[in-house]
């Protein structure tokens, strides 16, 4: 054992004792276990679809979204902005040239019969629509039940994995779904993120908010739509799960499909751009 | 009452041992890939402890849903009384995605390391030149 493991050994026992004296004597995490709300979480949940104080309210019976989208709007989509930047930084990593696709293309003639048994890939056909009805479900409704845009993107993304791992990767590019395709797709829903966050601003002429969802005292936005007759649409919220729901779901599709590229096919490229370089 | 603040020490014991885990997979472990995979753990064990913090030690509980779609004051008094605190899991979500997009950024550039250099040992990786 050297000097340096024994550094860290000794900073590793200091950070427990440390992080075990403050849960236990410094009250940080809240021992002994919490029976009441804090009063933060007391408001939220009073407020939350309350329609007779109108003023919090944030016309959706479902706590964690409304704040997630609208008491805290400012946070997801901040968020959302950080998985966007990862992607575009995988994408930057993994970037192919023209010349790069063609020598991906060649591969498609050699891998047209290979696969899983005929089984798997008949129950991938039925699964597949099944995946994607049910985390529309999870994302439509993610005003009124658990779940909402990021869990059901999370759940679409399941489709395209499971045609790779059953077909092939050419197969799910066949059927259109491109990497430049999943990409706009991905920009489409953050644009429409920040385009539904600006309808309070322009309509409300300078009296309302960014990314405000319910009319508040003192300004002249109406407000997005919450009750139609007698079914709960959530004013903004329902918008902005759609949005991020294809978000996620195409920003999941452009990773897998790049992770999807055959090995070798990476190592031709990597090897040709050395004798480039020298 | 004395089985209840034992399973509430007990509770977080685990998660302290889970972080220690975590932690000397981080620091120890030579292979890029099992640096990950500890780091993710880390990252999951953070999100257990917030909502472990958020959780409402009472009977009957309830999730911070309402099941009406009008309710009247009466309801929600009565659903206030029940429900757990919704800020945590908010606040998790947060965290699942951004530590989500982190994984996935050194994921890739993990396995680009690997084509170029044909290793994931980070003690080789340090060593190479050119």
């Amino acid at each position: 054992m050297t000097r340096k493991d024994l550094y860290v050994i000794v900073a590793l026992i200091l950070f427990l004792i440390t992080l075990a004296y403050a849960i236990a004597f410094a009250g940080i995490v809240g021992l002994p276990a919490q029976k009441d709300l804090r009063p933060l979480g007391r408001f939220y949940l009073t407020y939350m679809v309350n329609s007779y104080v109108k003023k919090f309210w944030a016309a959706s019976p479902e706590g964690v979204t409304a704040i997630l989208w609208d008491y805290r709007g400012l946070d997801t989509l901040y968020e959302t902005s950080v998985f966007f930047l990862a992607i575009i930084g995988s994408v930057a990593i993994f970037r192919l040239t023209r010349e790069d696709e063609k020598e991906l293309h060649k591969r498609e003639e050699e891998v047209k019969d290979t696969g899983l048994s005929i089984i798997v890939k008949l129950v991938t056909r039925v699964i597949f629509a099944l995946i994607i009805a049910v985390s529309a479900s999870i994302a439509l409704h993610g005003h009124l039940t658990p779940g909402g845009g990021f869990q059901g993107g999370s759940a679409l993304a399941v489709a395209p994995i499971l045609l790779i791992f059953a077909m092939s990767r050419y197969f799910v590019e066949k059927l259109g779904l491109k990497e430049s395709t999943a990409l706009s797709l991905r920009t489409i829903g953050l644009v429409t993120i920040g385009i539904v966050g600006l309808v309070p601003l322009i309509m409300g002429l300078g009296t309302a908010y960014f990314m405000q969802n319910q009319p508040k005292p003192g300004s002249v936005f109406t407000g997005f739509p919450n009750y139609v007759g007698d079914v709960l649409l959530g004013g903004s919220l329902l918008y902005y799960n759609i949005a991020e729901f294809l978000a996620v779901g195409a920003g999941f599709t452009v990773v897998f499909l790049l992770l999807s590229i055959p090995e070798d096919v990476f190592k031709k490229i990597i090897r040709r751009e050395g004798e480039v370089a020298h | 009452m004395l089985i209840e603040v034992f399973l509430w020490i007990y509770i977080y014991l685990v998660i302290l041992v889970i972080f220690a885990i975590s932690l000397y997979g981080i620091v120890f472990r030579p292979n890029i890939l099992k640096k990950i995979i500890a780091l993710t753990i880390f990252a999951d064990t953070a999100n257990t402890l917030m909502i472990l913090v958020g959780y409402r030690f009472i009977y009957p509980v309830s999730p911070p849903i309402i099941t009406s779609i009008k309710p009247t004051p009466e309801q929600i008094r009565e659903f206030v009384k029940v429900a757990v605190d919704p800020i945590p899991p908010a606040l998790v979500i947060t965290a699942i995605v951004i530590n989500m997009a982190v994984t996935l950024l050194i994921t890739f550039l993990a396995i680009q390391a690997y084509r170029l250099y044909g290793s994931l040992d980070a003690r080789k990786i340090a060593k190479l030149k050119g």
